[in-house]
């Protein structure tokens, strides 16, 4: 009897630890970026984003002295961001990675990302960029990563709907939530958008284009304000727009999410340029042609926005041919050949000037019922300046995400960020980071 | 006396094949250990090492971080977690309902099993343990989109018995993932059950039968209590595997904000090692999960032997 339990014992404890094993091995220190005038070699290419494997296609026909092998890798949302790190500690991660924005700077913090300084041609490529997207990819003076996408976020709306309710496009916060008052007057079922507890990154960008500022430095210290003043304006205001049923709170990319858009339950979508596809996919069905269009995000008043995911390039520590990898990167994010290769996938925006008109080509944006690209450029030129993501960006999303857990059990969006700020500075500090609130 | 010579004749024989088992059994155990070492207890070590360090980064924390011994910190970091203790206290209310529900379902199951004829138990026994046949997360999606309301053949047929029921809020929700608990193992304790029941040597039956006793009273009064070990064996079983679970409510979350990314302990360490990027504190959640299995295992065994003494 003794023996067994004790074998029961060691049982559940192997069990619940072997999740661990696996993140074992310790760093192993890469090779100190040499610049090479002209980098050769074999490099492997890890992305999550559609028509990759064909970019990488066409990089490998275009030149003969780097060969890239690409691998599609499960989303952030699915575990990829799981997977790339624990493969980048380990030592076998790829040589050019795929990051979003907001988890960027984690990877700068844990040294997993090496500074591309020294390795591109600044000048065709760093230089030419606008001011907010690189703030998006530079950190300490050094550059870390070079974007791909810059998505303004945008709303989504069926105009079919907004005739019916008898309204405009809002272009006030004001104005949309009379729309929602309209709608529900004429379909009392229906919603305008949906809130969605799991894409905190939205939640994030409305506070951004109110002006908030989630992370910011002072001196040697971090600056958290996740419940900041104008945090707490936007979180007043959906919480009222969910108390009067305006916005219906759901999962995104739930099933639940999808039907509710096929039957026309909820008729808006916050989202940003990437959101077309994802649109068409789920009420082409429904007979929907022609009537979604894309709209700059209401505003507070004064013209503002933000941006709302995109992800950017970037040579990992584990890379033994970062001079390649780097090269690599210069193509992804600055060549017309990479738009070309990806072919009809998405509604691209990218960050690099001249790229977007390829990507529009490229697109075929006939479901839609205005042009798209118009509104994307537009929203684009109205970021508001000065947003910065944290060191670890995924405290604060689980946590928030968390606490948007209990919404249906009468908590508040209010609550929800005091909650994600409280535990955000709390993390950080256990992590030694200096924090002020 | 001469009882007395074959028992030390015995003996003495069992002795000698003790002397030579040893070293053959012990040869027969080396691949066992061997990986046992490697797969299980080199993980459990790493983990408490790693459980009594940090990661600790200073100012803006752009640079490299440095080792440090902290002792039990990040156990008591683990225990401060608002999330983590809520997801203990979840995981408690969850055994209460599950472990009833399921253990007494499969005892039901298999005496009603015991007690049919012949051909139709075949029958039953293979639909009762088909759920078990679908792979843990296969059944979870399923059952997922079984819940969600607007797509769900069972929520509508449902409303159309006037049965309003959103079985993904927050108060539905932990019941929900007891049932697909409850729908994937009832089956393979039932076998096992089942099995134990067998085991049962028909004279006893017989006899109770003769002293007028029906097919319930038997079932209650013998049949039961000769299966208490095996269902001590499902209960110890029940107990570590409920403590780690982490598939359903995983799946369910996707459909649900009413299940978090840190629902359960499990979850929560998953969370802490893989979305936060904290192995020490996943490391130190982890010895903790494993030391509740360990003194829930122990007191298990321990009461059932005492149940079988008595």
């Amino acid at each position: 009897m003794k023996r067994r339990h004790l074998f029961a014992g060691v049982a559940g404890l192997a069990a619940s630890t072997l999740l661990l094993a696996a993140c074992g091995t310790g760093p192993t220190p890469a090779a100190a970026p040499t610049p090479t005038e002209d980098p050769s070699g074999s490099i492997t290419f890890w992305s999550s984003l559609a028509g990759m494997d064909k970019v990488a296609e066409a990089f490998n026909a275009s030149q003969d002295k780097i060969k890239v092998s690409f691998e599609t890798i499960p989303n952030g949302a699915n575990g990829g961001y799981a997977k790339l790190s624990t493969a980048i500690t380990a030592g076998n991660g790829p040589d050019v990675a795929t990051i979003e924005y907001p988890q960027l700077p984690q990877f700068v913090s844990n040294s997993q990302v090496v500074p591309l300084d020294g390795l591109i041609n600044k000048a065709e490529t760093v230089d030419k960029l606008t001011d907010e997207t690189k703030a998006l990819v530079q950190f300490g003076e050094k550059t870390y990563a070079l974007p791909y996408d810059a998505a303004p976020m945008l709303m989504w709306y069926r105009q079919d709907m907004l005739a019916k309710a008898g309204v405009e496009i809002p272009k006030t916060w004001d104005e949309f939530e009379q729309a929602g008052k309209k709608l529900k007057a004429v379909a009392p079922d229906s919603y305008l958008a949906s809130f969605n507890p799991n894409e905190v990154a939205a939640s994030a960008g409305l506070a951004w284009q109110a002006g908030a500022k989630w992370f910011g430095t002072e001196g040697d210290s971090w600056k958290v304000g996740v419940n900041d003043e104008a945090t707490q304006k936007v979180a007043s205001y959906w919480q009222k727009l969910i108390d009067q049923k305006i916005v219906k709170v759901s999962q995104a990319y739930s099933d639940e999410w999808s039907l509710d858009l096929a039957n026309s339950n909820v008729v808006g979508v916050l989202g940003a340029n990437w959101s077309a596809t994802g649109i068409q996919k789920r009420t082409e069905a429904s007979g929907q042609k022609g009537q979604w269009i894309a709209a700059e995000l209401p505003t507070w008043g004064n013209e503002s926005g933000a941006f709302y995911g995109g992800s950017s390039f970037n040579v990992t520590k584990s890379s033994k041919n970062p001079a390649a990898a780097a090269k690599f990167v210069e193509f992804l994010t600055t060549s017309q050949e990479a738009i070309k290769a990806r072919g009809n996938t998405g509604s691209a925006f990218l960050a690099f000037p001249g790229l977007t008109p390829v990507a529009q080509k490229a697109y075929d944006a006939s479901y839609f019922g205005n042009d798209i690209y118009e509104v994307f450029n537009q929203a684009y030129g109205t970021i508001t300046p000065g947003w910065q993501w944290g060191p670890n960006w995924d405290i604060t999303n689980t946590a928030l995400k968390d606490a948007y857990g209990k919404l249906t059990t009468g908590g508040t969006i209010h609550d929800a960020v005091d909650t994600a700020q409280d535990a955000t500075v709390a993390s950080l500090k256990q992590a030694g980071l200096s924090v002020k609130e | 006396m001469a009882t007395q010579a074959l028992t030390t004749t015995v003996r003495r024989q069992g002795r000698a094949l003790a002397g030579t088992g040893g070293r053959t059994a012990a040869l027969f155990l080396v691949p066992f250990f061997a990986v046992f070492a490697i797969a299980m207890i080199a993980p459990v070590i790493y983990s408490l090492v790693l459980s009594f360090h940090s990661q600790q980064k200073s100012g803006l924390g752009f640079g490299e971080a440095k080792t440090v011994f902290v002792g039990l910190e990040n156990y008591v970091q683990v225990f401060q977690s608002e999330t983590f203790v809520e997801g203990i206290a979840r995981l408690g209310l969850y055994c209460l309902i599950y472990i009833p529900c399921m253990v007494g379902g499969a005892v039901v199951f298999a005496l009603l099993l015991d007690a049919t004829v012949a051909k139709a138990r075949k029958l039953f026994q293979l639909l009762v343990f088909l759920p078990h046949a679908v792979p843990g997360v296969i059944a979870a999606l399923i059952w997922a989109y079984l819940y969600t309301p607007g797509i769900s053949p069972l929520v509508q047929a449902l409303q159309g018995g006037g049965i309003q029921i959103n079985f993904l809020d927050a108060h539905m929700v932990l019941p929900s993932i007891v049932n697909i608990g409850v729908w994937e193992w009832t089956g393979y304790n039932v076998i096992i059950l089942f099995t134990a029941l067998q085991a049962v040597p028909r004279e006893i039956l017989e006899a109770a039968r003769v002293d007028g006793a029906g097919e319930i009273r038997a079932a209650i009064s013998i049949k039961f209590p000769l299966i208490l070990p095996a269902l001590s064996v499902i209960m110890l079983f029940t107990i570590i595997g409920t403590l780690q679970l982490f598939t359903e409510p995983s799946i369910i979350s996707k459909a649900t904000a009413s299940v978090t990314s840190t629902w359960v302990p499990n979850l929560w360490a998953y969370d802490a090692a893989f979305i936060r990027h904290n192995l020490n504190q996943a490391a130190a959640a982890s010895i903790i999960i494993a030391g509740l299995a360990a003194v829930l295992s122990l007191a298990v065994t321990r009461l059932s032997s005492r149940m079988n003494k008595s």
